[in-house]
Parts: C-alpha cells; structure tokens; sequence
C-alpha cells in the first residue's frame, strides 16, 4: 500500500488530487443550487426579490461559471493529475505549482462568481470574468500547462497514453481560446470595466468559436480523457480499441473547432460561414460515436457487474448520454431545425443533457472510483450510490423532457399563422405556456441537486471514515511500540 | 515521420495537436475581417447612418450588460416571416459594427430587442422596468427599481469613449477625427462623438429628453432607457429598395 | 492575399478543396493505423498502461467494499 508506511510521503502526490476532488464538489453544490434557484425564478418571478445580486440575469453566470469551471474543472484537474501520475508512473514535477494551479483556479472562480452579483461581466456567455480574473486564469492554466507537461516528460514508458492526448488537447486548446477570446482594452488600470478587442459580426464569431469550443474541448475532450482511464480501470477490463481511440482523437480535435458558428445560423453573420459550422457539425457526429462506441464496447465485456456495481452505472449512463446529446447537436445545427430551435428551450435541454448527461455522470463515476482511493478506505455506504444514481437519472429525464416541450413548443407557436397570413400567438402567450414546463424542469433540477447532496453526505463520511481508521491504526502502533 | 514518434515525444505531439486544432478557427474568423461585404455599407446621401452611441446611450449599454439583460433578450432578428411581423426587418451586421462586445445573444426568454427603440414611450420602458408586471401581467421578467434610485455616474465618460476608441469606434479627440467624423456622419452626429464634450453632451440629453420622467437628477434608468431607445432607429429601411441588403447576406 | 482569401471562401471552391485535402489526411491515418500486423501489436499493448501501476494491487483491494 502507498502510505502503509505511516508518514512517509505517497509516491504520488494525491493531496492536489484530494484538494481538487472536494472542491469539485463544493462548486458542484453551489453552483447547481444556484441552478435551480434560476429555474424557479423563471417559474415563479416574484423570487428575484426585487434584489441585484440575485436577479436572473446577474445570476445566471454565476450558475453557468460555477458549474463549468467549478465543478467541471475541478473535477478535470482531479482526475487529470491522477491519470498523468498513474499512467506515467511518475510523481507530479512540482508540487509547488500544482498547489500553485489550485489556489489559481478556486481563487479565480469564487471572485467571479461574487463579481456577477455585483454587476462585474464582460457580458460575453462563459466568457464573463473580467480582465484581472482572465490573467489570474490565463497565469494559472500555464502553469498547468507545466506541470503536465513536465510530469508526461518524466514518465518511465515510451507511449503517452491516450487519456493524456486528451487532457494536453484540452489544455492547449482552452489556453488559445481563452487568450484569442478574452483581447479587450480596459477602461483603466483602476477600472474592471473593459471593451472587447472585436465587434459586432467578428466578436460573434470569436465568442461562439470560444463558446462552443469550451463545450468542445473543456466539457467533452476533458472528459473523454477523464473516460479513457476510468472506464477501463472500474470495467476491470481495457478499452476496446486502442486504434479507434487514435482516430477518435485526430478526428475529434479537428473537427471540433469548426463547429461554433452553428450557434449563428440565420443571423447576420455571413452564410458560408455557418453553412461550413453546420457541414463539420454533422461530420462530428462521427467521431462523437466512435469514442462513444469504444467506451460502450468496453463497457459490454462486464455486464454483469452492473447489478453489483454502482458506479459502472453512472459510466453506462454518462456515455449513454454523450451518444444521446452528440447525435441531437449536429441535428439542432441543421438550418432547418434551428431556425425552430434557436433561441429556445431546446437548446437549453440539449445543454444539460451533455453538462448533466455525460459531464456530471461521468464526473461522479471517477469520483466515486477516485474517493476511497485517495483516501485509502472503502466508500461510506453504497445505498448511498444507489440512490444517487436514481435521483440523478431521473432528474435528468425529467428536466430535458420538460425543456423539449418548451422549445419546440414555444417555437411551434411563434411561427404559427392563421388563414389570414396572421400571427396566431403574442410572444407573451408563448410565455404563458411556458410556466409549466418551466415548473417541472425547477423539479427535475432539484431532483439532480439532492443526488448531489446525497454524494456530497456520502464524501463527507468516507473522508470522516478515513481519518478515525488511520487514528485507530496509529493508535494500534503507538500501543504496540509503548509495549516493546 | 513514424506516428510512434508522436505518441513518445511529448513536444511533437503539443505542436500537431496545435496545429490540428487552429486550422477550423483560422478559416472561420480571419475571413471576415478581410472580405468585403462581410458587414454592409449603410450610406443615405453619403452619409453613414449607423453611427456609435452617443455617451448617455453608451452609459445605458453598459448597464444593460451589467444587469446581464443579453441573458434573457436577443438583438438579433432572423430572416423569417414572423419574426419581420414581430420585431420587424431583419439585422444587418452594420447595425452591431460598434458594438463592443455584440449583444445578439442566445436566447428569447423575453422578446428580440433590436429594434425596440421608438415602439414604446420612455414612460412606457420606466413603468415596465420598475415593476414588469404592473404593465404586462404575465411577464417573467425580474424589476429593476434601483436603475430609478441610482445616480449614473459618468465622470470616467472620457475613460470609456476613449477605451472603445482604442479599439476602434471613431469617437473624436483630435480636431482631424473631428473633421472625419463631421464627413462620415454629419456634423450634429460628430459632434456628440467627441471625446472633449461627452460630459456636457451626456447631461443635455439626460436631461432634454427626460427620459426617467424626473428631472431632477440624472439616473441608470435615463441611461437605459436612452439606449433601448435607440435600438435598431439607425438604418432607415424605407430608404432602400426592397432586397437592396439580400446580397450581403 | 485578400485574391486568395476571397477565391478560397468562395463555396464552390472551398468545399471540393477542403474535402479533398481533409479526407487525403483522414485516410491516410486510418490507414496508418489499421494496417500492418506489427503496428496492430503495438498499438492494443497500449491498452494494458492503465493497469501497469505499481501499486495496482492496493487499488483493487479498494474496489470492494
């Protein structure tokens, strides 16, 4: 065992991991509570109070930000510094700057979060922070960029395995698109306010390529590293094929940074440029399933633990919905279809079927995997997983159905005319009907957040476990060198 | 080159992956900064008619951005049928071209407002921003009462123009950009352009138009409702043939 | 530059261009990497990385509850 050896440090450094992995769930929390308290306000809008912190559209980033780069890339850097050390079967290459990359990013969310209360935004979707946060961000990721490097450098195999071409895709491609996306003159050194470098028709471009991207890389190409080293490893089993995951990446990597402009079909951005998004869209679903197969396949091999094992049940589900969503994108990019889907709900459901779907479900497998590892126990209680796995689930059904009834049903009738060539519903109708779809999806929310809860109680007494087990055990050892 | 040496050199393998990964960003955003027609030409009588804001109406996009309205309302309407029954004709890219950040957004939780400027009374937009549901009972939308309590502040007016000014809108300091501005927008258009004066021409129409129905001090909503009332009136389309704007598209 | 720019946005020429230039690529490394006994040993033994950590045998121990 690693640190049977009482104090000696662990051959790898697994306190960054520990770190990251609960503050993963810290943002997870809040940041999902912060979700549906932004879904009951669009439901009952009396909730916004009438206060500025709290209004929609002050809060509503911080939701996003909270769960993206909180939850999300906590978790990512969890998972990322454990797959590096494992698979290289080296030790980080500094623990200096990796405990340097996590007070960077913590530090760099909690003010964000606190500045959009308080009315500090770029006012750019997933690009809010202002200029001080981006460099902290921007300072931040190098550093990680060195610590994973310079770990891979060490490694004693030849091969770098392929969850780490992910992780360095992932890390890369967030570091080009957060600089390209973030140029902006500030007002003054003393000033958070700033303008963006670009504008109108090229700063739309630039924020959805980054928009998107951060789905792209961040939200899928992270994780699918995050897949790579999980599934095999809790599957008990390697992954199918080694030479799929080599064509799943070159594909994946390319193909994904032509697919932002999908977010502006119809507007005034010009038509070869959404026609060449929505081309590369629709070629994506390709190796969006080839990974997805090639997790799945892996999976098959070990059905029958899956009446035994929680956790291969949040993996199944999770790639489940990565199928699921990767096929509904490059339908939604379709003109035809987004001319109905834009600016709707639908998009919304798509979303949380890939943050919620796979991003989240994924996220919990590695962590209920990763958990009793760090900690050298075994997990508190595996009801708890169970019911997690419920709540989680069904909450997700039940919230992206709610959102394709408001989507297509909003966009059903801001279309619809009579035999007079008039328009059948006022937008105000439209909003009207949305009330009960919006009450179910605050349900189903609510549903995924107590899943969380649950995780987060179950965290709390394995950690809590743990450390009465290793006080007994020196205990143990203190009796026994006091009887010799 | 053997693949096997990408999959053991870890510098080879960041410098592919680098350059796989730029190929789609550089083919879709360099373009439209070079290729003419990308964002349309808008003269009537030589004159450019979409013009940047005016310091009031740029103080009130701030706010709009700090209230995070762009979450809930789009500036951006599409070519279809219901939306030019709705929200009118259909936007062009000069419309947004100073737009630092653009606020097309992403989602209509409430309705398009690109072209809202002139379809309702400022009191109109005062009542409805105070209390939505006094005016439209089943609204969502949260109220904004403080926009009416909070004093705008405007003494670093200069900083802002000049920091937009940076990176492009051809707001005026030197006599020359003035004389530039006086040919491209005419002279009433350049003079509220100009750096020196935006104090003064920030409190004149504050305080000429009235905007928050109270004239004794100038607030964020004189400001808001300044800009909403500006939104989409720069491009008169009855001075256009029909289609005139189709082949930019 | 801007000839070249406008001539290779142009969509009839954009699209046979990058079609052709792109899946040339793609096939190439599919074939590449489908191809030849030896390389198909190679590449599956990279699977098994995963499950070469030292202290494996403490991780499986923590499988089980």
């Amino acid at each position: 065992m690693a640190d049977a050896a009482g104090r000696a440090p662990e051959q790898y450094n697994y306190d960054i991991v520990r770190r990251f992995a609960i503050m993963s769930l810290v943002w997870g929390v809040l940041g999902m509570l912060t979700g549906v308290y932004l879904a009951a306000e669009l439901a009952w809008p009396v909730l916004n109070f009438d206060i500025p912190e709290i209004t929609f559209g002050r809060l509503r980033p911080v939701h996003t930000t909270l769960v993206i780069f909180g939850f999300g890339g906590s978790a990512l850097f969890a998972t990322s510094y454990y797959v590096v050390q494992r698979t290289c079967q080296a030790r980080l290459v500094s623990d200096g700057l990796a405990a340097f990359t996590f007070w960077g990013w913590q530090v760099a969310i909690g003010i964000a979060a606190i500045s959009y209360m308080f009315g500090y935004t770029q006012a750019r979707e997933y690009a809010e922070m202002v200029w001080p946060i981006d460099l902290l961000i921007a300072v931040t990721w190098v550093a990680y960029l060195l610590v994973y490097v310079g770990t891979i450098r060490r490694r004693t195999q030849p091969h770098i395995y392929v969850a780490n071409w992910f992780f360095i895709a992932f890390i890369l491609a967030t570091a080009i698109l957060h600089i390209f996306n973030n140029m902006e003159v500030p007002v003054s050194m003393f000033s958070l306010k700033s303008y963006s470098l670009h504008a109108g028709v090229q700063d739309a471009m630039t924020q959805w390529w980054y928009g998107h991207n951060a789905v792209g890389f961040f939200l899928t190409a992270a994780f699918l590293g995050m897949m790579y080293y999980f599934v095999p490893k809790q599957a008990g089993r390697p992954i199918y094929s080694y030479r799929l995951s080599i064509i799943h990446f070159w594909a994946l990597v390319f193909l994904y940074m032509w697919v932002g402009a999908h977010h502006l079909h119809w507007t005034a951005l010009p038509d070869w440029t959404s026609t060449l998004a929505a081309t590369f869209s629709i070629l994506l679903l390709l190796p969006s399933w080839g990974g997805m197969i090639n997790g799945v396949m892996t999976l098959s091999g070990a059905w029958d633990r899956l009446r035994t094992d929680p956790i291969m049940r949040f993996l199944i589900v999770a790639l489940s919905f990565y199928g699921m969503s990767t096929f509904e994108g490059p339908m939604m990019s379709l003109k035809s279809v987004n001319a109905l889907s834009h600016y709707t709900d639908w998009t919304i459901g798509h979303v949380h079927s890939g943050a919620l779907g796979w991003v989240a479900m994924i996220s919990f497998g590695s962590l209920y995997h990763l958990i009793p590892r760090l900690f050298n126990t075994a997990i508190y209680s595996k009801r708890l997983i169970y019911l997690h796995f419920w709540l989680a689930t069904i909450g997700i059904v039940i919230y992206i159905t709610a959102m394709w009834v408001a989507g297509i049903g909003q966009g059903l009738m801001l279309r619809s005319f009579d035999e007079y060539g008039n328009l059948v519903y006022t937008f105000i109708e439209t909003v009207n009907f949305l009330h009960l779809p919006y009450m179910v999806r605050t349900f189903g929310g609510a549903l995924f957040v107590s899943g969380v809860l649950v995780m987060a109680y179950n965290v709390y007494m394995t950690v809590r476990k743990a450390r009465q087990e290793e006080a007994a055990l020196e205990a143990k050892i203190a009796a026994k060198m006091a009887r010799t | 080159m053997k693949h096997e040496q990408i999959e053991t050199n870890a510098g080879l393998l960041i410098v592919l992956t680098l350059i796989v990964i730029s190929i789609g960003g550089l083919a879709e955003i360099v373009p439209l900064y070079f290729l003419d027609g990308t964002v349309e030409e808008v003269k009537v009588a030589g004159r450019d008619t979409v013009r940047p804001y005016t310091p009031l109406e740029l103080r009130g996009r701030d706010i709009y951005q700090r209230e995070g309205c762009y979450v809930c309302h789009s500036q951006m309407i599409r070519p279809f049928r219901d939306e030019a029954l709705r929200y009118g004709h259909y936007s062009l890219a000069a419309e947004s071209k100073y737009d630092h950040p653009f606020q097309w957004g992403s989602k209509r939780t409430g309705p398009d407002l690109a072209r809202v400027g002139g379809k309702y009374s400022n009191q109109w937009h005062v009542q409805h921003l105070y209390d939505p549901r006094s005016v439209v009972p089943e609204s969502i939308m949260p109220g904004y009462p403080w926009l009416l309590k909070n004093n705008l502040a405007y003494k670093d007016i200069n900083g802002r123009m000049r920091a937009l000014k940076a990176v492009g809108v051809p707001y005026s300091e030197t006599q020359v950009e003035y004389d530039a501005n006086v040919q491209r927008f005419g002279r009433e258009a350049a003079d509220l352009l100009d750096i020196h004066s935006a104090e003064h021409n920030l409190l004149s129409q504050a305080q000429s138009s009235n905007y928050d129905g109270n004239g004794d001090t100038i607030t964020e909503m004189d400001a808001l409702v300044a800009y909403l009332q500006v939104l989409g009136t720069m491009v008169d389309f009855s001075k256009f043939d029909e289609g005139h704007f189709a082949k930019y598209r | 530059m801007d000839e070249l720019l406008t001539w290779f946005t142009d969509m009839e020429n954009t699209k046979p261009c990058a079609l052709v230039l792109f899946f040339v690529t793609f096939a190439l490394i599919v074939l590449y990497v489908y191809t030849g006994k030896k390389r198909k040993e190679r590449f599956e033994s990279y699977r098994n990385i995963p499950f070469e950590e030292d202290d494996d045998a403490a991780s499986s121990a923590g499988k089980e509850q």
